[in-house]
């Protein structure tokens, strides 16, 4: 029982801790930059952007002006993929019909939509874009901007959420949520320096047409699996900050947590739908692989271990007394947020205070 | 109050999201629609 107790507590801080740390001190040591020369006017490579969407309607007209709004040496190719969309998305496409190919597709899938958005696109490099996230300005040229480096397959933007731009949470989970996003971004930033991020942000990613392979249409993470084939393709997949995209933390801690279950059930999918990211010669983050992604799958199971195997201990000693109080305090403050989590979603927390005082700041910036 | 309430919030992300990992794998396994 000890072993596991001190098996399981090194193994999460380990995955929260130490792996950041020998990250840190790794990307310092053996870190390369991408490769950018400078481009001229033909050396850009083209672009397509491909957004698969199912009842957008609201939200595809300004998604499709904020695209044509991006400055770029070449036309941009704008691939809209209606996924079995029942809202007139046809309609609010058509003033955009000079600028914009539309594909309508019976309902089979986001990974489906991508596959023939990709199959109709004609760029040297792919960009991925969501309906509902918008691109500063020079968002595009930026990601294209890495591609000039051959040993570069792909690149991701940086998604920033409202709270890190006002400063200001709108709802419980946004604090944590943000924390937590701002941590993983340190990460992808580091293994990106060192070889190559872990996948990337569906919101905004770019990669080579060429080592683009169609997705399974089961796929639950395609800015996942699509950039761990170009990883496994022996090319790097950068982060590239100087490419945005705004978007809004989830409502609420329900809508959080069945994203991050999807997130979390995608990444157990993706062992299955790609085995050669656990082999050390095939994958070139092999390391990167384990402690972060495969890290996060086995943790919750470790805390348990952890909490289960000290409260087994508690008589042996104080340590293991003193391990379990330090857990227990630790989900009840959890619990405390939960209830506070409930209590906003009912419209009586100060995240509505949070959340006006955000609109405000958004409307005065 | 406040860094008490911002830790509580900070608390339950953390056990929400990594426990979302189990969620995850027993949807998985039971074929749940885990789709966005």
């Amino acid at each position: 029982m000890e072993t596991v107790f001190w098996a399981s507590s090194l193994f999460v801080l380990y995955v929260y801790a130490g792996y950041p740390l020998l990250l840190g001190l790794w990307s310092r040591a053996a870190g390369r930059p991408s490769r950018r020369a400078p481009h001229t006017a033909q050396s850009w490579p083209t672009l397509s952007v491909v957004i698969a969407a199912r009842n957008e309607a609201h939200r595809l007209p300004r998604r499709i002006n904020n695209l044509l709004e991006q400055s770029y040496p070449h036309p941009i190719e704008i691939i809209v993929v209606s996924d079995g969309s029942t809202d007139g998305t046809r309609d609010a496409i058509a003033p955009f019909s000079e600028r914009v190919r539309f594909i309508d597709l019976p309902r089979g899938g986001k990974p489906r939509a991508l596959n023939a958005g990709v199959a109709a696109a004609h760029g040297d490099v792919i960009v991925f874009a969501d309906a509902r996230q918008r691109f500063a300005p020079g968002a595009l040229q930026a990601l294209a901007s890495n591609f000039d480096d051959p040993a570069i397959g792909g690149a991701t933007g940086e998604l920033i959420l409202d709270g890190e731009l006002h400063g200001v949470s709108e709802s419980t989970v946004a604090d944590g949520v943000g924390l937590y996003w701002k941590y993983e971004k340190w990460m992808r930033r580091h293994e990106s320096r060192l070889w190559s991020t872990l996948g990337a942000t569906g919101a905004i990613y770019a990669m080579r047409r060429s080592l683009w392979r169609p997705l399974p249409p089961e796929t639950l993470l395609d800015d996942v699996l699509a950039p761990m084939r170009v990883v496994l393709a022996g090319k790097r997949v950068v982060f590239e900050e100087r490419a945005r995209a705004f978007d809004r933390v989830a409502a609420n801690g329900a809508a959080e947590s069945r994203r991050k279950t999807r997130t979390l059930a995608g990444n157990y999918q993706i062992l299955a739908l790609e085995p050669r990211l656990l082999i050390p010669v095939v994958n070139p983050v092999w390391i990167q692989y384990l402690s972060h992604k495969l890290g996060r799958l086995v943790t919750p199971w470790a805390l348990l271990a952890v909490l289960a195997s000290s409260a087994a201990l508690t008589p042996k000693g104080w340590p293991y007394a003193l391990a379990l109080l330090v857990q227990l305090c630790f989900y009840s403050l959890a619990i405390f947020g939960g209830l506070l989590e409930s209590r906003d979603r009912m419209g009586g927390g100060p995240a509505e205070e949070l959340q006006r005082a955000a609109s405000a700041r958004r409307q005065g910036s | 109050m406040k860094i008490l309430q911002r830790l509580a919030r900070v608390a339950y992300t953390f056990v929400m999201m990594n426990y979302a990992a189990i969620a995850g794998l027993i949807a998985l396994s039971r074929g749940r629609e885990v789709w966005k």
